[in-house]
Parts: structure tokens; sequence; C-alpha cells
């Protein structure tokens, strides 16, 4: 192979989820099998790198000052959905269920992984708070040990409420998945749905 | 439960073996270093998808191979006939249980409990406090899905909380999130050691009294690091000992520093006890073990006795063969045949990792 392959290889491998391989592979067919398609997908990666950025708001991808949520005026802006990256909020978008806002942390705590709080978008939030705009507040984070410190991290060090408004913090339930039945759930999951329960009607 | 054909595939020193085991006794016979205790701990691996002497996996591959497998064709007493396999890889394993993929340990564990009795067992009364724990893990974790998670989630949240004190990072916001989700755990793993080691502290000392004749009073004495199962305490103790901590930059007190004993006469058997008393102890354990598989699951665990025979006097021997379950399957290696009064053996000559059944049986050899 030439150098200048190589070095394509190289930076393909370090992506996510792409080993030596399919590196290989994809080089390849940028290179030899398709390289009609290759301009359109450098001014592609070109015009994002440029365009795309993060939501002065609330964190998620945008390509003017806010996000396509928080630019909809319709949202309610008084609750906000914490949710760890941008696919958690792509997901709970797809659900169609939610029409409040957003706040994306980009992480959670892990000092094994070297994430500490400065690393996560917690003074964008904070700011959202102080300014008094937040009655409710949803953690949606991770049903692991990193999520559940973040969850504590951030309902101890939540920044005072300007004075004659409250703010509630909510945590989304675990449970049984819809259309799923008791007899195959995991034990886990069985256990926080039954600890999560709540009344008839 | 019991093991009907085991099959190995380039598994320590094992090229290739099929075993097609007949009836409740097999006998593995041969020198030493021919791969007898190799097909004992292929066997032993099925419980918790762990060896019981390697704590590293890789080195249950065979030399110069790449994925070792274990297939376990079982009659088991909830799922009938049932066949396991294991794949053994050097980054990792793959587990599948009658044609389905299992990829979460939680619906794995304690579903085909086998119990090993070895030589090594003299370093649960003897040896450090991490071996100890490591026992009483696997036993408890293997029968109780809350214990699992528990310890999983310590293990996880303590790891993240070291972390935080290698890194020497000040103030007490970051620690204090960790410690939240800590407590819980600890003050459940606490709780429920006490509660296991009682349980198998009462069959050990029942156990012990039927293998030797006079039997003194012995027991399990749980050591715990900090005895308060109670989230507020451990938080309060935790938070008050965040100084030290960050010294030692590490985590100083909880139950990742647990610890039990055995006693016999209200002393230590560890400095005191002899060492057929250690001997019997260990082999108490064992049968204690076995009987908690076996409370809690309802399945008759598999004995796996590696070279036990051997080592004890014919006393002994007699009392420990009267004192196992009838029922239970037993597989026992030895550099000789037991004695005739065990029972009728279906036996295996073990050579360099090739097995040969030999078809004269432990009657007409004795």
């Amino acid at each position: 192979m030439t150098p200048a392959f190589e070095r394509l290889q190289k930076h393909l491998k370090q992506l996510p989820g792409l080993g030596y391989r399919s590196s290989e592979r994809i080089a390849l067919h940028l290179l030899v099998e398709k390289p009609g398609q290759l301009p359109a997908l450098v001014l592609a990666l070109e015009e994002a790198a440029r365009a795309v950025r993060r939501c002065g708001r609330c964190g998620n991808l945008a390509e003017s000052e806010y996000c396509a949520v928080c630019a909809d005026d319709r949202r309610d802006r008084s609750v906000v959905c914490v949710v760890e990256h941008v696919p958690d909020l792509v997901a709970i978008e797809r659900s169609g269920a939610y029409r409040g806002s957003y706040h994306v942390l980009h992480g959670k705590l892990s000092p094994i992984h070297g994430v500490g709080p400065d690393d996560l978008n917690l003074a964008a939030l904070r700011a959202r708070i102080e300014a008094g705009e937040v009655a409710e507040l949803i953690l949606a984070l991770s049903n692991d040990v990193e999520g559940e410190a973040t969850c504590h991290y951030l309902t101890e060090h939540l920044p005072a409420v300007a004075a004659g408004r409250s703010l509630s913090v909510t945590r989304i339930g675990f449970g049984l998945p819809s259309g799923g039945g008791v007899l195959y759930a995991d034990s886990v999951t069985l256990k926080s749905a039954l600890e999560g329960r709540r009344n008839y009607q | 439960m019991r093991l009907r054909k085991l099959t190995l595939r380039h598994f320590r020193n094992v090229g290739f073996a099929a075993l097609e085991l007949k009836g409740r006794q097999q006998f593995l016979v041969g020198a030493n270093g021919q791969g007898k205790t190799n097909l004992l701990e292929a066997a032993g691996f099925l419980t918790a998808l762990r060896s019981f002497r390697a704590v590293d996996n890789k080195l249950l591959v065979g030399h110069g191979e790449h994925t070792a497998a274990i297939v376990c064709d079982l009659e088991h007493e909830r799922q009938g006939e049932t066949k396991v396999t294991i794949k053994l890889r050097h980054d990792g394993k793959e587990l599948w249980c009658d044609n389905a993929r299992v990829t979460r340990l939680a619906d794995y564990l304690g579903k085909f409990p086998t119990v090993v009795f070895s030589s090594q067992d003299l370093q649960l009364v003897r040896g450090s406090p991490a071996g100890r724990r490591r026992w009483l893990d696997l036993t408890l974790a293997a029968m109780d899905a809350g214990y699992l998670r528990a310890l999983q989630t310590f293990t996880r949240a303590l790891a993240e909380r070291n972390a935080l004190l290698k890194r020497g990072v000040t103030g007490d916001a970051q620690l204090t999130a960790f410690e939240l989700t800590l407590a819980p755990a600890a003050a459940e793993l606490i709780r429920l050691r006490m509660a296991g080691l009682k349980a198998l502290g009462a069959t050990l000392k029942k156990n012990y009294a039927q293998l030797c004749d006079d039997a003194e009073p012995v027991g399990l004495v749980y050591d715990p690091n900090f005895a308060e199962a109670s989230e507020e305490v451990l938080l309060a103790r935790w938070a008050a000992g965040r100084a030290r901590d960050a010294q030692f930059r590490t985590t100083l007190v909880g139950p990742h520093r647990d610890d039990f004993h055995f006693s016999v006469r209200h002393t230590a058997a560890k400095d005191y006890g002899s060492e057929g008393q250690q001997r019997s102890l260990v082999l108490a354990l064992r049968l204690a073990q076995a009987g908690w598989f076996q409370e809690k699951s309802g399945i008759r665990p598999v004995l796996l006795a590696d070279d036990v025979l051997g080592e004890l006097d014919l006393a002994r021997r007699r009392r420990f063969w009267a004192a196992i379950d009838p029922e239970s399957q037993v597989i026992a290696t030895g550099t000789s045949l037991p004695d005739a009064e065990l029972g009728t053996w279906q036996v295996f000559g073990v050579a360099d990792g090739d097995f040969t059944e030999n078809t004269t049986t432990t009657e007409a050899n004795a």
C-alpha cells in the first residue's frame, strides 16, 4: 500500500467501532471501488465541520445559535430532560412522548475514564436554572453506577432557585419494556420495576 | 444435576476428549501432570465461568491455540436434558445454553452448581483474606442475584471512588456522589454476608461432627471490616475518613476488606488448629457449600474431588464418603484406584491429555 493510503487508513481506524479490517475496507471503497462519490463526501464533511456546533442553551447539535428543539416556541422550556448524549435525545424525540426541552451533558462522571464535573456541560444547565426558567428537571441518565453518581452530584449541587419559584427533580422510571411479559424480564429489571410500582389509576 | 457427557477441545493440555459418563461415580486415574485436574477444572468452570485454580482464563486455552471449548451434556432437575457450550478465547468467552447465546452472567449463574474439593482448599483456612472473599462471593452470588448485583455495583463504585483518590481530587462533591451509590450496595453486602456465613457455619458444624468422631465445636466467624450494615453509618464513616483515604489514595474502610475465619473450640483454626483439624474443616466447608447450593436452587451439585480421597486416612475417607449426599454425582481423581468399599466406579485412565475408559471395574481391580 502507498503512504497516503496508510495515512488515511490510520485515521479511519481511530473512529469508534472501526478496526483494522473495516478501516482498510472503507479506504479501498472510497479510493478504488467508488471514487466518484468521494468529492461529495469530502464536501459534506467540510460543510458539517463548519456548520454543526453545540446549541448554546442545551448542548444539542445545532447549526445556528440554538438547536431545533430550543428554537421551537411550542416546546415547554420549564421542563428540562437531562440526558448523557445526543443519541439519547434523539431516541426520546423519536418516541414523540415529550414536549419539553433538553439538556445534554455530553458524558457522565467517571473518574476511571478521567471524566470530572468540568468535562460535563453543567455550567449552561446551572445558568438555565439560575435564570429561573426551569420548574422541573427530569434525570434521564443511564441506570448504572456512573449515571447514578452523576444524578447525585447534579441534585446536590443545584444552584439556588430565584425567590418565589420552586424546582422539582424527577428520575426517569426503570422497568418492563412495553409489550414484554414479566416472564422474559431479567431479575434486575424486575426488581426496579417492582420498586418503582405506582398506584393503579 | 448429572454430567452425562463432557467434551473438551484445546483446553490446557487436552487436545480433544469426549467422555461419556455413566452412573454417579467416575474416577480419573493417572500419574501426576497428565491432565486429570484439567478435566475437573473444565467441569467446575460450568458453575460460575471461573476456574477454581487459575485467576486468568488465558491460561486455560491450550498452548499455541486460539480457542478452547467445553461442552457439557447435562441431566438437569429443572431443564431436563441440557447442553451448555463454553468457548474461551484470549480476549473473552462465549456462552451457549441449548443453542441460545447467554449474554448476561446473572441469567446463568447458579443454574449448574458444582463443588470442587481440592488439596489447595487448605489455603481457605491458612491463606490470605482475598482467597476467602473470593470463595464467599462466588458461593453467595451463585445463588442470589441480589448479592451479585450488590457486588457488581459496589466493585464498580469503589473503583470510581479510588480513581478519584488516586487523581488527588480535592473537594468532597464528587466523592459524595460516588459514596451515595456505594453505601446501599455495601450495606446489602454486609447484611447478606452476615446471614450467609451464619447459615453456612451451621451446616459446617454438622458436617464436621460427621467427619470427626469426637466433635469439638467449630464454626465460621465473620470478621467484617466495618460491622454496621447501615447506609447512614457507612456514609458518615467514609465522610470522616476522607482525609486519611486521600493520604493513602485508596478507600480504607468497607466490605472490600472483609474476612472470615474458622474457629475450633472458639479459637482461630488458622493459628491453633492441627493439620488434621484444618483438613477436616475445609472438607466440611465444601460439603456445606454443596448443601447451600442444593438448598437454595433445588439442584443437586456435582462433586469434583481432586485427589482428595488419597489424602485422607482410611477412617476419615469412610466418614467423608458417608457424609456426602448418596444421590450426588462424584467425579474424582487420584494416582491410584480407590478402595472397593467406596462403591463401583467408572474408571478413565489419563495419560498426556488423553482419556481412555478402563472397561474393568474397580471391584475387579481391587
